[in-house]
């Protein structure tokens, strides 16, 4: 008993994951060598986070909390630069950076490199400080948002907090005028909600990855985060602040895999159709 | 160990943390302020311990793969000892925040952990395209939301076809936004009702093994 030969439909329904896999591939390196340069409209969420950084008083603290994992870097990384990139041109801003997730301290590190933090004339100590990997989650952020010094006496080197001049009159989060969140975590996105924006009514920004806004979403709607954005946003924010980045460059990127995406789906739909109307079963 | 030190003691010391964290952020946010305060540090300092606790499990845990020979395990568990060592001498030596660590975190840990995330791409791509097909009405329903929002997270189609975003807007901020605050507040009556058997000594899970008997209520 031979095989039955296959049609058009049965393989155009059942393409091999290697083709599917190579084709993303194609998509995802050619953009990356030859930019095309697509435009990327600014979203209102984006623009809701640009205005309220903008609209920070001079002498504002802002927390900054570095809570993502080594897998969310690509993702949220661009996005964190340029929001580090328009506080530090702000005259007068703090920003007391403290991590939720362990690898916090290095990838905080590792996006201080990529600002370049030397060109903004910027002082460790004096106008940003880093305080450190804090355990417990929702327990940490509750703790620091009642005291900070009574939760960490040391920055993330292990240096004496009262060395440093940005601290002094900065303990509660009721100091703060901004708390802006980068987190791979719904513990983390979520707890800054129930721990700050609750109890300090802390203004809240918020950025997770992509497969997160949905769940973030209800808090954007009842108005206790300001804004909810996706790392794969970083383009928006990059041309708002005119710092172009890792994040316009995967602009492009995204638009062609998600163009491919949209593509196999309308060809393994007609091929189900087609299998479907000239008698084969699907 | 008796019953009272197994169960009626823990589920004591939890009644009356879970208490005094009730009263401080409900009725007595000053007076217990530093109570709390204290409790939290306390808390944040048993969470650090126990991440160094679960190195050494996992140090005992894969010292006896090896020492066994685990059939096909027991390179693995090899390797995971050296890393394990290698990231802890560097760690304690040169200083978490040294030049080494870091190093050593970027090209190895940090390469791996990106590779391993972004390589989730390939499979929802294939994903997508033997799921969102139109077999009935409710795939069909998914398939069109599915294409609507892959559309409007485009870039340049956003920027073509701004209809869409309204279409992602309308989607995100009604249907998606009241399924998840069904889901949301379903799960928050749960954890109070949780919160609430954990107190009273109704839940024992924490509380790990204990026999039928021992359960009680």
């Amino acid at each position: 008993m031979t095989a039955k030969p296959k049609t058009i439909w049965d393989k155009l329904e059942d393409i091999p994951r290697e083709i599917l896999y190579g084709l993303l591939l194609v998509c995802i390196i050619v953009p990356m060598l030859f930019p095309i340069g697509f435009p990327v409209p600014i979203s209102a969420e984006v623009k809701r986070w640009y205005d309220t950084i903008e609209a920070l008083p001079a002498g504002s603290v802002v927390m900054v909390d570095f809570g993502y994992s080594g897998g969310g870097e690509p993702e949220l990384a661009p996005f964190a630069v340029a929001t580090y990139a328009q506080l530090f041109r702000k005259a007068d801003i703090k920003v007391v950076t403290m991590s939720t997730a362990s690898e916090g301290p290095l990838l905080w590190e590792k996006a201080m490199t990529e600002l370049n933090i030397a060109r903004f004339g910027k002082e460790y100590g004096k106008d940003y400080i880093h305080i450190g990997y804090i355990a417990g989650t929702e327990t940490a952020m509750a703790a620091v948002g009642k005291s900070i010094s009574a939760t960490t006496t040391t920055d993330y080197k292990g240096t004496p907090l009262s060395k440093y001049s940005i601290m002094q009159g900065v303990d509660s989060a009721e100091d703060f005028a901004l708390l802006i969140e980068y987190t791979t975590g719904g513990d983390q996105s979520e707890g800054w909600v129930r721990q700050w924006y609750t109890s300090y009514k802390t203004p809240y920004l918020c950025c997770v990855l992509a497969m997160m806004v949905p769940t973030m979403l209800p808090y954007q709607k009842a108005g206790q985060i300001v804004s909810v954005v996706s790392g794969a946003q970083a383009g928006q924010i990059e041309i708002l602040v005119k710092a172009p980045g890792r994040g316009v460059k995967s602009a492009d990127v995204i638009t062609v895999t998600h163009l491919l995406c949209i593509a196999l789906v309308v060809v393994g739909n007609i091929a189900y159709f087609g299998k479907k109307f000239s008698g084969g079963k699907s | 160990m008796s019953i009272i030190m197994k169960k009626s003691v823990p589920i004591a010391l939890v009644f009356i943390t879970a208490v005094i964290f009730l009263l401080e952020y409900f009725v007595l946010p000053t007076e217990l302020k530093s109570t709390v305060t204290m409790l939290q540090n306390w808390g944040i300092i048993l969470t650090a311990f126990t991440l160094g606790f679960g190195a050494v499990n996992m140090f005992v845990f894969h010292g006896k793969q090896v020492s066994r020979r685990a059939k096909g395990q027991w390179p693995y568990s090899l390797w995971l000892l050296i890393i394990l060592v290698l990231f802890t001498l560097v760690g304690v030596i040169m200083g978490a925040t040294s030049t080494q660590y870091s190093w050593l975190y970027n090209s190895s840990y940090f390469a791996l952990s990106a590779t391993v995330y972004s390589s989730l791409g390939f499979y929802m791509t294939s994903g997508i395209y033997r799921a969102l097909r139109a077999k009935n009405a409710e795939s069909a329903l998914l398939l069109i939301v599915g294409v609507i929002v892959l559309a409007r997270n485009a870039p340049a189609l956003a920027a073509q076809f701004p209809i869409l975003v309204n279409m992602d807007s309308w989607l995100s901020s009604v249907p998606t936004t009241s399924a998840q605050r069904g889901i949301m507040i379903g799960a928050a009556l749960g954890a109070i009702a949780l919160g609430l058997r954990t107190m009273i000594g109704r839940e024992t899970g924490f509380l790990g093994q204990t026999t039928e008997g021992e359960k009680g209520g």
